[in-house]
């Protein structure tokens, strides 16, 4: 039997849920998501093995934000040529820490945008097959059953330590 | 030797509800102290309006000798407490501390609420406070610029980035918690949560992009934090006023930030602990590394005030000499010892388990060492320019009523916020306790996560 839909598969031990994820991915099962109620850096080393973009993000950020303020302070004191406190105009010392706060100002920003975006938030309509259980002590794989035996996928997963198995439609 | 207790004492499943319940419906006492701790706000806000109306010459602020008075001794004692949120989330975060899980978020606020009273005192301070926007970085109608140079500019550059980059730190470690509340609420709060949640549902991808984020933004604020003191520091240390001048200051001020957060947030921590009965979150042994992190503080404030009086009598600089020798026999020579007795000594009585160990002289001790740490502040700012070089800039000041009350409204007001955060935000961070608590495994045992 095929369909279109997806099965949930929610999990009471992170043992068992992480062995069952690396064994559907092993096996080559289409994993539409995982949802942990904390971070698991090994659900990650799963499912997302690639680093995050997001710290390329925070150094562009970090380059703009340092970059762009001095810019700023040299065309202001440039733009009026007043010296003040026996400092020459382009006074690149005291401006290391002006760059300093930029930098870190556009690379936190930068950092956050990124992670927020990346993420896929914010998002109007939460993933589909998501419950509150999944915030409490639950942990879940959604996984796609188009291209396979659903009864077979449901099998599979209960053999591999699903305490609940339910049909979502995605 | 005696067993240690755990840094956290509660199962994964309970971790939830026991959390959500702080969120709880309170007393009408709750509310009624809330009200008379705005009460007092709107009396320093009263103050203020005053202040604005008749100007500056109202307090007793007499330039060529005081001209910077509780306004900037506060400033710096609010930032100051704002530094152990930042501490405590990000560095211990970075050092894989494990204590900092059951506080950090408190401290996180702390933080914030700090940082925003801490921007009020120099904004008082202007005079004509609705001017503020003159020190922005644009030109006026002269294409006069603000001075790059100026230690001022690095304070409203360091205290807005401090401010912006602990919201989005604390906002980030918040969103998670959001989801948690938000599934767990019903009627028009299910949407505010909600809508500040983001949408989050715990997904492979969201933590997956959320974990580096997290991790860059507290290497960014660790940097932050040790920056914005040393900034601070130099609005003292690079003009020529003797008791300020001196490289000592960047590493005694944060060492004096850290010192006086880390008291409050054992002020504010040991009562909500017993209030919302959190004792198996926060542990004993938590108050007692955050005890033992008292001490080493102390002890370096310590060194450092010996290290001030050293140098000014090695140098040989009449006028440091002269300032040091006013410092501990002058009209504010009491002050002096009663700083050195609140902030230094006070401390060292942690040295004794069982002081540590008990929350009653946990908390006695922090406010005392705050004590200190406040007068600390009044020392280095009103003390030193009591005496500068010249005679004629000699004077004694001593805050007037408008002073006092921005100050006693600034304390009202944290205290107010922080009930109302606690009132309204998972002030657990409930994620990371999980994390910490030992998640269940078929197999037996309690999984550690990496």
């Amino acid at each position: 039997m095929q369909n279109d839909g997806a099965l949930l598969a929610t999990f009471l031990h992170v043992d068992t849920f992480l062995a069952c994820l690396k064994k559907l991915k092993d096996e080559k099962h289409r994993i539409i998501e995982a949802f942990s109620p904390v971070r698991l850096p090994e659900m990650q080393e799963i499912l997302t093995p690639k680093p995050s973009l997001t710290r390329m993000f925070t150094l562009a950020g970090g380059i703009i934000g340092a970059t762009g303020i001095v810019s700023l302070a040299i065309y202001a004191h440039v733009s009026f040529r007043l010296i003040v406190y026996g400092k020459p105009v382009i006074a690149w010392v005291p401006w290391v820490l002006v760059a300093f706060e930029g930098m870190v100002l556009f690379a936190s920003l930068f950092a956050f945008v990124a992670w927020v975006f990346k993420a896929g938030l914010p998002q109007a309509s939460i993933d589909p097959g998501y419950s509150a259980a999944l915030s409490g002590h639950t942990f879940g794989i959604l996984v796609s059953s188009a291209d396979t035996d659903t009864r077979q996928l449901e099998e599979f997963l209960r053999k591999n330590g699903a305490a609940e198995v339910s049909h979502v439609a995605t | 030797m005696a067993e240690r207790e755990p840094e956290l004492d509660i199962k994964f499943e309970n971790v939830n509800n026991q959390v959500l319940g702080t969120l709880w419906k309170p007393p009408f006492i709750f509310w009624l102290v809330i009200g008379l701790l705005f009460l007092a706000f709107f009396y320093g806000l009263v103050a203020w309006g005053y202040l604005v109306a008749t100007g500056m010459g109202s307090t007793r602020l007499r330039p060529p000798s005081v001209m910077w008075g509780i306004f900037l001794s506060n400033f710096i004692f609010f930032i100051g407490l704002a530094h152990s949120g930042t501490l405590i989330s990000a560095i211990l975060y970075l050092f894989r501390a494990k204590f900092r899980t059951s506080i950090n978020r408190m401290a996180e606020a702390m933080t914030m609420i700090c940082i925003a009273l801490a921007g009020t005192y120099p904004l008082i301070h202007l005079g004509r406070s609705w001017l503020i926007y003159w020190i922005l970085p644009y030109p006026n109608q002269r294409q006069i610029w603000p001075d790059f140079v100026s230690p001022l500019i690095f304070d409203v550059l360091a205290v807005s980035t401090y401010f912006t980059v602990s919201l989005i730190f604390f906002y980030t470690g918040l969103v998670p918690d959001l989801a948690v509340v938000r599934d767990r609420t019903r009627g028009p709060f299910r949407k505010v949560y909600g809508y500040f949640a983001m949408g989050w549902t715990g997904s492979a991808r969201q933590w997956h992009h959320y974990g580096t984020s997290y991790l860059l933004l507290a290497g960014l604020a660790t940097a932050l934090v040790i920056s914005v003191h040393t900034v601070v520091s130099w609005d003292f240390a690079l003009p020529i006023q003797p008791g300020w001048h001196s490289t000592i200051f960047p590493p005694y001020f944060v060492a004096g930030a850290i010192h006086s957060g880390v008291a409050m947030v054992l002020t504010l921590l040991i009562p909500m602990r017993r209030l919302f009965r959190i004792e198996n979150i926060v542990t004993t042994r938590t108050l007692e590394l955050l005890a033992e992190t008292t001490i080493l503080m102390a002890g370096i404030l310590g060194y450092s005030y010996l290290t001030e009086h050293f140098m000014a009598w090695y140098s040989k600089n009449v006028f440091e000499e002269q300032i040091f020798k006013f410092r501990v026999l002058g009209y504010y020579g009491w002050i002096y010892w009663m700083v050195v007795l609140c902030a230094v000594i006070a401390p060292m009585s942690f040295f004794v388990r069982k002081v540590r160990t008990s929350p009653v002289p946990l908390f006695i001790i922090s406010i005392i060492i705050n004590i200190g740490m406040w007068w600390e502040r009044f020392v280095i700012v009103i003390q030193s320019l009591s005496q500068n070089y010249l005679p004629f800039q000699w004077g004694f000041y001593w805050p007037g009523w408008i002073e006092l009350a921005w100050t006693l409204a600034t304390f009202c007001f944290l205290f107010a916020v922080f009930m109302l955060f606690a009132k309204y935000l998972p002030s657990i961070p409930i994620s990371e306790v999980k994390k910490e608590s030992g998640m269940p495994m078929e197999k037996g045992g309690p999984y550690r996560a990496e």
